[in-house]
């Protein structure tokens, strides 16, 4: 008999908690994620807004390969800036590079570019050793090199980077530890300081992000 | 009823002994983190050899000193180390140029003079020399300078 008198609001509960979870999850999918915002400046031509993008570039990678914007066509990329023999920021940069490496080592959607701004010491045969010293791909990481006015400009004109010549500086260069993301429409959508662990945090939850925006269209 | 009585009692003594292993387990990785050594000047030295640590070193070989790949060396665990504590003193002193051979493995990244005092030096290696699986126990400035004085005269090629 007890029992019988207990099982009715067992089933109450049992509905309202299905409904509960329900309404959690209908409300969870129309709560829309918050886009990731575009970086620089913006035109409106007409209907249309046109958004700053990444300039064409031209550089060589540690297998002698040509790398320009085609290699990163249809491709989500991360770009920074270093040289192969800072001691300060750039090991710290390699390391949380690193991170992102291994999480995308095999999503065909993302690829990593690293340009020297060393560009004279940095030669292809010394990326080569470098890429082979942290043990990555070269078709999923590219080192670059190039001319370095070439490197400068991209990264101050299209990237938002610092980097240039200072003979005062311990190393002999400025230049910043920020992580790029870029998008498949070579626009900039992440900013992160490539020397933190919790910046490099949001930028893997960004990718993801970025990689579902495509898949919506 | 005796059934029913026993339930929570087994549970909770289930708790205590998950608590007393827990406690177990955390005494006993405080005691391996660093050297049983605890006298004041030990300690002192590898409080600040840590500081040191993160400051100069921890850049390249990490804060946990696993190194990074084949770029730079591990410390945590290397044969180098245990082998070559006299030429390690001295290579904090000095820096070193081309290759090294650690666990088997070749580096060759250079590394920089430090331009650090001798008690720094002894700082940092009692650190570095009592931390993972390291247990030298105190490396003081005595030692630590009477070796730097030698450096020169050390096979450091």
């Amino acid at each position: 008999m007890k029992s019988k008198i207990i099982l009715p609001p067992a089933k109450y509960t049992i509905s309202f908690l299905c409904f509960l979870i329900f309404a959690c999850s209908i409300s969870g999918c129309s709560r829309k994620e918050k886009p990731l915002p575009i970086f620089g400046e913006r035109e409106v031509s007409g209907n249309d807004t046109i958004y700053h993008t990444i300039a064409n570039f031209k550089f060589v990678d540690q297998d002698s390969s040509e790398v320009t914007n085609d290699t990163f066509k249809d491709k989500i990329y991360v770009a920074d800036f270093f040289f192969t023999s800072c001691r300060t920021i750039c090991p710290v940069m390699k390391t949380q590079m690193l991170r992102v490496y291994d999480s995308i080592e095999n999503d065909p959607d993302v690829l990593l570019l690293s340009h020297t701004i060393d560009p004279e010491f940095d030669t292809v045969g010394l990326l080569n050793d470098y890429a082979n010293r942290l043990g990555v791909n070269s078709k999923k990481w590219h080192f670059v090199t190039g001319s370095k006015e070439e490197i400068y400009k991209i990264a101050q004109t299209s990237y938002f980077a610092t980097a240039m010549e200072d003979k005062s500086e311990p190393d002999g260069f400025i230049h910043s530890g920020a992580f790029l993301l870029i998008d498949k429409e070579k626009r900039i959508r992440g900013k992160y300081d490539g020397t933190k662990e919790e910046d490099v945090n949001r930028l893997l939850e960004d990718i993801e992000k970025l990689k579902k925006e495509d898949d919506h269209g | 009823m005796t059934t029913v009585e026993s339930k929570p009692g087994r549970a909770r003594l289930l708790i205590m002994a998950c608590l007393f292993v827990v406690t177990i387990c955390s005494f006993v990785s405080c005691n391996s983190r660093s050297s049983n050594n605890t006298s004041p000047k030990f300690q002192q030295y590898y409080v600040q050899g840590e500081q040191l640590y993160l400051q100069y070193c921890s850049n390249c070989h990490q804060k946990d000193g696993s190194g990074l790949g084949l770029l730079y060396p591990p410390l945590d665990t290397s044969d180098f180390m245990q082998r070559h504590l006299e030429d390690v003193v001295c290579l904090i002193r000095n820096g070193k140029q081309g290759s090294l051979v650690v666990n088997g493995r070749e580096y060759n990244q250079a590394m920089p003079a430090l331009g650090i005092s001798d008690l720094e030096i002894a700082e940092i290696a009692t650190y570095i020399y009592n931390t993972w699986s390291h247990q030298e126990g105190l490396l003081d400035v005595k030692f630590v300078s009477e070796v730097l004085t030698s450096c020169d005269s050390l096979a450091m090629k």
